[in-house]
């Protein structure tokens, strides 16, 4: 048995899953709170509230957070509309 | 040796002009590339991209101080990581710049930039506007231009960078003082003299 879809009944579910895929992708690679982020911990290692070593760890991993998070945002940037 | 030359910022040119600071990438050696009336801060690196460490970007900032407040010169600094091919290039942008430089190097003649920060205690309630409000009443009549910067922490209650004239630098400073003692609660981040950044909007494609 054939089961025919109609189109105008998945077009919104589509679109849906976009919203829902493209919040994730701001979510998880947000460049600019990733950047602020760096910002902060330098902020806060100049007011004296982290020693070097707990500044240099944090850099490194929020570094590391915003490497990958570039990556993706250009690796999907292609296919699905990403605000900036 | 390259002859790839990192640019700092662009100054009069008023003759020799020594700078006893340390240039990105350990350079000891930072000297001036003259075209008119104007002269770029140089030094050498091999790097056509050095690297954006805390150590190169101090460097960088470290240099533009020297000439500002040890020189006592006004300069229009370039954004990190500007590196010329040679002398050649850097000339040609300074011929073809020279208005831009120029008007900017007016509207800035004599001053410097400071930043003010004012930073709460984790989850403290603040009334943002009115300390925002008080403290550049205190600060605009010591100053002759305000930026607002972006707050990007949540701690961050003012962020702002304040263009103030050499001579006024006394004046200020006593500001600061009173908008440290007059808010307990919050920690006070003053910083400078740092080139005007962002009084002046020069913009240089490098390639």
């Amino acid at each position: 048995m054939t089961f025919v879809v109609d189109d105008l009944l998945v077009r919104p579910f589509l679109g849906l899953l976009n919203v829902i895929h493209s919040m994730a992708i701001e979510g998880m690679y947000d460049t600019d709170a990733l950047r602020d982020e760096l910002k902060e911990n330098r902020l806060l290692f100049e007011l004296g509230e982290l020693t070097e070593t707990e500044y240099e760890e944090r850099r490194a991993d929020i570094e590391n957070r915003l490497e990958v998070a570039e990556q993706a945002r250009e690796q999907l940037s292609g296919r699905i509309e990403v605000r900036q | 040796m390259s002859d790839n030359l990192y640019a700092y910022g662009v100054t009069p040119d008023d003759g020799s002009l020594a700078v006893d600071a340390t240039g990105v990438d350990g350079s000891e050696d930072v000297s001036t590339v003259s075209h008119g009336p104007l002269a770029a801060v140089v030094s050498p690196v091999d790097d056509m991209d050095p690297e954006r460490t805390d150590e190169n970007v101090r460097a960088h900032d470290d240099v533009l101080r020297a000439v500002m407040v040890d020189a006592e010169r006004t300069v229009v600094p370039m954004q990190f990581g500007m590196v010329f091919k040679g002398k050649r290039p850097l000339k040609n942008i300074l011929r073809t710049g020279r208005p831009t430089f120029s008007r900017s190097l007016n509207d800035i003649d004599g001053t410097y930039e400071l930043g003010v920060k004012l930073v709460a205690e984790e989850g403290a309630t603040v009334d943002r506007e009115a300390v925002a409000e008080r403290v550049d009443e205190r600060l605009a009549p010591v100053s002759v231009g305000t930026v607002e910067n972006d707050l990007f922490s949540d701690r961050l209650v003012v962020n702002s960078s304040y263009l103030v004239e050499r001579d006024e630098r006394e004046a200020f400073d006593e500001a600061i003082d009173d908008i440290d003692e007059a808010y307990d609660a919050l920690t006070l981040q003053y910083t400078g003299p740092w080139a005007p950044y962002n009084f002046v909007d020069v913009a240089i494609e490098a390639k």
